[in-house]
């Protein structure tokens, strides 16, 4: 086992790393005094009381915007060696980072054209059939302070 | 000082035609994707159905034609080595140019029916093709690769497609979570096995492993049993199965059987290519490990198939069982245990897109009509369908006069060969156990008598769900109680779709002869 002596460190590591950590963890379940109070239990404890729960929706259109930055940004990536090497990629090297770049285009056309980018009222795609057990009562979720449910 | 020196960089040749199947299905996928939005209009569903299948048919000719450049020349390799061209790829290429037409007529109707417009469907399954196709041809582990996830990425899409459907959703979640680790589990392997033999390229590990004697390969079988668990999360062999039954059964199911046809067809020809072709000095080392894969998988697939009461996990667990009987071939490590487990991933994914395709229609609007109570008296009230539906259940069997019996006899034959009698005889245990589960179904379909007030047109009555409840979990944890038994409605290109299933399934299982023959064309390169 020759060749696996090289790993012998790694595996050490792997031990230490594990035993540390359960280590510290157990050291402190069992010595620290466990008194919970309100507001050490509180996310922050300090700084401003929190009064009700942040809104937990965030219009989908942002991690869209961010997946096109992401998609045209690893096209950069892409680009950068061969803008470097250019020369000595020759012809061969200029066809297939047009081919490259036209498949990413492709696709960033789809995108526009289904509205990825446009930042008004969102337009219907599809039509929406009516149900008549959702209600506004019963789809919308109140997320501001809970006032409503002692009234 | 000449930093920038112009270096002379060796580009690789590309035999563009050798990959003609590949590009015509990415560049047919783009064209597909822009084609719909550049007009204004609403573009019918069955334009992209009718554009996708005709991109696979083209996809299929141009297999065709790379089928006689290498009758003639013989396999060959292009872009550096790292793909080969030779009889094993091609009969690939075709089956998933085949599984690609036929699940475009079935998705189409699927789509009409569920009012879900727009290219993205067939878009993402041609996609997912051409990714199918690059593992059956990949000459090198870093391929294997790209082309795994050029596979899975649009896979795990697909099965979230259905986005009106929360278990839809959660499959697709469940799928990606699984599938992301079981890629990375599968680079690891990579890199284990390059550091072992100093190359990923596969003809060059093994010429490596065929000069050279490693005394320590602790490394080499650590990253061989790593790639085993990449490759044995995407054709759900057992201990990597926990995600088929959930995405089996949330996945919209047209989506379903393309995923388990094309899976199966795109995971197995790169295990067989890197397991059999490439490691196949090592076949003493890796052979029990497959043996009791194999075991497993076929038991664990058959027994839990028993006891379920949804037909999409059913058909699930069916796919696991028929996994393990794929898994029997190749752990006999011979060459006519290759070419049995070649025929069978031809014959499964047809025998699959077929039974899905007739789950499609009986699962209804809304796609949850699954309950086996939906097939009660299914022979009654549609008896072209139930019949279809029944040779398609009894092929799954191994019922002889199918391609199925030929498929399980080949398979079986190759263990018995081989001297791995205990596998046989597992192997043949859980087919007759499996039998159990299809007949019921099929019994179910002819033999039981139907409820009062269901003669043919919207009978829609609950009845009582009774049986053994489900093993494993429920993404939405609630079981539908009623459950709607009218007829159902069956389009034309889904019918022509059953029906070409059931023709190959019945034809080629009285008359074998071409279909073997093409199979037994499945020699690789090297």
């Amino acid at each position: 086992m020759g060749s696996l002596d090289s790993y012998l460190p790694i595996f050490f590591m792997v031990v230490l790393g594990i035993a540390f950590a359960s280590l510290s963890f157990g050291a402190s379940k069992l010595l620290a005094p466990q008194r919970p109070t309100s507001a050490k239990e509180a996310p922050y404890e300090c700084g401003i009381v929190p009064t009700h729960e942040p809104a937990r929706r965030f219009p989908v259109r942002f991690y869209l915007v961010a997946m096109i930055f992401v998609v045209v940004d690893i096209e950069v990536i892409f680009l950068f060696p061969w803008a470097v090497d250019s020369q000595s990629l020759g012809r061969f090297g200029l066809v297939e980072i047009l081919v490259f770049a036209a498949s990413v285009f492709v696709p960033f056309i789809y995108l526009v054209a289904n509205g990825a980018l446009d930042w008004g009222p969102i337009k219907r795609v599809r039509p929406v059939e009516s149900q008549p057990d959702r209600t506004s009562s019963s789809t919308v979720r109140h997320v501001g302070p809970p006032n409503d449910q002692a009234a | 000082m000449k930093l920038l020196a112009v270096l002379t960089i060796v580009t690789p040749h590309v035999n563009y035609v050798a990959i003609l199947p590949e590009l015509i299905l990415i560049g047919g996928a783009l064209l597909l994707l822009v084609s719909g939005q550049l007009v204004f209009a609403k573009i019918p569903t069955a334009f992209y159905s009718i554009g996708s299948g005709a991109i696979a048919a083209a996809a299929l000719v141009a297999s065709l034609v790379i089928w006689h450049d290498v009758q003639a020349r013989g396999p060959f390799t292009t872009i550096a080595d790292s793909v080969a061209v030779d009889g094993f790829a091609i009969v690939f290429l075709v089956l998933v140019s085949c599984i690609l037409i036929l699940a475009s007529a079935i998705a189409n109707d699927f789509l009409v029916r569920e009012g879900i417009d727009g290219p993205e469907y067939h878009v993402l399954a041609l996609l997912a093709g051409s990714g199918a196709m690059l593992m059956a041809a990949a000459n090198d582990l870093i391929l294997i690769f790209v082309a795994l996830e050029i596979m899975s990425i649009p896979l795990y899409i697909l099965a979230g497609m259905d986005s009106r459907r929360r278990e839809s959703g959660e499959a697709a979640i469940k799928y990606f979570v699984l599938g992301a680790f079981s890629s990375a589990i599968f680079v690891y392997g990579i890199a284990l096995v390059y550091g072992a033999t100093g190359s990923t390229n596969l003809p060059q590990i093994a010429s490596y492993l065929n000069t050279n004697i490693i005394t320590s390969n602790g490394v080499l079988l650590a990253g061989l049993g790593l790639l085993l668990v990449g490759f044995g999360f995407k054709v759900s062999a057992v201990p990597f199965h926990m995600w088929t039954p959930d995405v089996y059964q949330g996945a919209p199911t047209p989506a379903t059987g393309f995923m388990t046809a094309l899976a199966k067809a795109g995971g197995f020809a790169a295990l067989l290519r890197v397991f059999f072709s490439t490691f196949g000095v090592l076949r003493t080392d890796w052979q029990p490990l497959l043996w009791a894969i194999a075991i497993v998988t076929l038991l664990l697939g058959a027994i839990l198939g028993l006891v379920q009461r949804d037909v999409k996990r059913m058909l699930a667990y069916s796919s696991i069982n028929h996994a393990g009987f794929i898994l029997v071939g190749l752990a006999a490590a011979t060459s006519q245990g290759i070419s049995g487990s070649v025929y069978y991933v031809f014959v499964y994914a047809i025998l699959v897109l077929g039974s899905f395709a007739v789950i499609t229609l009986v699962g209804g609007k809304g796609d949850e009509n699954h309950d086996l109570d939906a097939y009660r008296g299914l022979g009654r009230r549609q008896p072209v369908l139930a019949f279809a539906f029944a040779l398609l259940l009894l092929g799954q069997t191994g019922i002889p006069l199918t391609t199925g019996f030929l498929a399980k006899l080949y398979v079986i034959t190759a263990a018995v060969r081989a001297h791995s009698y205990a596998l046989a005889v597992i192997a043949m245990l859980s087919a007759a156990i499996a039998a159990a589960f299809y007949l019921r179904l099929v019994f179910l379909m002819y033999g039981v008598k139907l409820p009062v007030g269901s003669g043919g047109d919207e009978g829609a009555l609950s009845l009582p769900v009774t049986g053994e409840p489900d093993d494993g979990l429920d993404p939405t944890g609630s079981v539908p109680t009623g459950v709607n038994i009218g007829r159902v409605v069956v389009p034309v290109p889904t019918a022509v779709a059953i029906f070409v299933t059931v023709a190959v399934t019945v034809v080629f299982g009285i008359w074998p002869g071409p279909l073997v023959d093409f199979v037994h064309a499945a020699h690789f390169l090297f």
